[in-house]
């Protein structure tokens, strides 16, 4: 009998639920994300949402799945890392179901989860991933039976320094989008600084140039918001694409896979199937369905975890806001 | 006549630039050449190779000064940014962890460490030690590599930066030999600067690694300082 696996994704502005097979077909993906009027996301208000829509979420990702709760045999929830308040959320309605239910419960690393919908969806084994989203900015690669982080932001997620500056200039929430349709239209690109440590980022002085660049004399006389963030991507994005390479050569990996939310920006997949191709190496982008935050990954990644090593108890559940990728065993892969 | 410069094959491709082997006036030598990243626009990567292009051959010149083992300049065109240098037989330590025996691997994380304590007593980071910068020669001499992040500094921050990147690198790549290696690393470390009469530089420098640690994303709060 084929089993089905209803995963949770609760760690920051989207309430995802998906469900997946044992043996690795979606059924359903439903998203229900926080838009804040004004303002960034504010921990407490998505809180709120997400306890209003749970259940209408869960239904409605049960109906596109033609199934009913009752044919579900594995909750998955995002244990970790993500905000206290909007984890919590997730992590409760997981163990409520686990319990009515009688089914086994298992907590999952929302960034694994990443990696692994893309291995699945994109049917590639052993990538060297670049992780970009509002939340987290992580060039990480299988080694010695973790996913070791070889190169982060040291301050700044990507999507988070392209938000805020979007917020700055005016741009309604997401401005992700909006700066790469902006990008289009520049004439001019203007020097920033281009930090790159290592394999490791920093955006946040980038940032406060841009945003500098707003207030001057100079806007929309000599330069303008289409010059700004188009030198904003140009500049951020080839500081990724250096790290990713610099990765990609260190590790020798043969496959690279591009995810998050920014994986969708069109100037990014372009540059980073560039240094694939100067390397030998197979590019792929996680389809954008899946790409950003989502329920199935979640699904998939607790069927891995459970398959391996069984489910967790309730007092394994509790959600850890600060949890790191590459301090968690992958036993599915060893 | 044959030309006393001559370009031959290509023996890596590296992420910042790649290597060619070659003659020049009948030295054998390594042709670095930073070629132009198709990903970047013109504007920006033409700074950018060229700033390193200078910045690495003005740190090898002044890092070989000091006595240390890299290698040595010939000639440099910034136009192409492309430096030609001496060629050095030997393998990086990244590809000999697996086959060195525990001592000899212990003996050039020990050498290493010593390397980076004069570089820093002497105002320089490297700025991107890995194991993949280090070559090991046939007779069991150091040598260090790709000094492209390469800065004159004399602040602790960066110092601090430098140990850590290459602590992280360790983890990584190299995660059943970190502990051993990075003690035999950072003791060495901590002996030349003790034999400079500068240990307490040396303790801020590695109590600031402890700081830069607890600056990281996904850093619980108990273990914030």
């Amino acid at each position: 009998m084929t089993k089905f696996a209803l995963g949770i994704e609760s760690t920051a502005h989207t309430f995802g639920v998906g469900i997946v097979n044992f043996d690795g077909t979606i059924l359903s993906k439903v998203n229900d994300i926080y838009i804040p009027k004004e303002g960034g996301i504010h921990p407490v208000m998505v809180k709120e949402q997400h306890l209003n829509n749970f259940r209408l979420t869960i239904e409605k990702a049960l109906i596109e799945a033609k199934l009913t709760i009752n044919q579900i045999s594995l909750i998955a929830f995002s244990q970790s890392p993500g905000l206290g308040p909007v984890l919590k959320i997730g992590a409760l309605v997981a163990r409520l179901l686990s319990q009515k239910l009688h089914i086994p419960l298992i907590g999952v690393n929302h960034c694994i989860a990443h990696v692994e919908i893309g291995r699945l969806l994109c049917d590639i084994e052993d990538p060297l991933t670049l992780y970009v989203s509002g939340g987290n900015t992580i060039v990480s690669a299988f080694e010695s039976g973790a996913y070791q982080i070889f190169g982060e932001t040291l301050d700044l997620a990507i999507g988070n320094m392209l938000d805020s500056f979007a917020r700055d200039a005016n741009i309604p929430h997401p401005g992700g989008p909006k700066i790469e349709r902006l990008a289009l239209d520049a004439s001019k690109y203007i020097p920033l600084p281009y930090v790159v440590k290592g394999m490791d980022l920093s955006f946040s002085g980038l940032y406060t140039a841009a945003k500098r660049l707003l207030n001057s004399k100079k806007f929309n006389t000599i330069y303008t918001l289409s010059d700004i963030a188009y030198s904003l991507q140009e500049n951020s994005f080839a500081m990724l694409t250096e790290v990713t390479e610099r990765a990609l050569a260190h590790t020798e990996k043969k496959e690279v896979l591009l995810t998050g939310g920014v994986a969708a920006n069109k100037r990014l997949q372009e540059m980073i199937a560039s240094i694939c191709q100067e390397h030998n190496a197979r590019f792929e982008v996680v389809p954008l369905k899946y790409a950003g935050d989502n329920g199935a990954m979640i699904a998939w990644t607790g069927v891995l975890r459970y398959l391996s090593e069984g489910s967790h108890t309730i007092k394994n559940t509790i959600i850890k806001p600060k949890e790191r990728m590459d301090n968690i065993t992958i036993p599915w892969r060893n | 006549m044959q030309s006393s410069i001559e370009r031959k094959q290509l023996i890596k491709k590296g992420a910042e630039a790649s290597l060619f082997y070659g003659k020049w006036f009948n030295k054998e030598v390594i042709f670095k050449h930073r070629i132009a990243k198709q990903y970047r626009i013109p504007q920006l990567d033409n700074e950018i190779r060229t700033l390193r292009t200078i910045n690495e051959a003005k740190a090898l010149i002044k890092v070989k000064e000091y006595g240390l083992n890299v290698p040595v300049v010939y000639e440099i065109d910034t136009q192409k940014a492309l430096i030609i240098m001496e060629y050095i037989v030997g393998e990086k330590l990244k590809d000999l962890m697996d086959t060195l025996k525990e001592s000899d691997k212990l003996n050039y994380f020990r050498k290493v460490g010593e390397f980076i304590a004069q570089l820093h007593l002497n105002g320089q980071t490297h700025g991107d030690i890995t194991t993949s910068n280090v070559l090991i020669t046939p007779n069991k001499h150091v040598f260090l590599i790709d000094f492209g992040l390469h800065e004159y500094s004399d602040t602790i921050e960066d110092k601090s930066v430098d140990l850590h990147l290459f602590k992280r690198v360790l983890i990584s790549s190299h995660g059943n030999d970190y502990l051993s290696c990075y003690h035999a690393f950072i003791e060495r470390y901590k002996t030349i600067y003790k034999n400079n009469n500068s240990q307490k530089l040396c303790s801020s420098i590695l109590k600031n690694i402890k700081v830069i640690e607890s600056r990281g994303r996904y850093i619980k709060k108990s273990e914030r300082l």
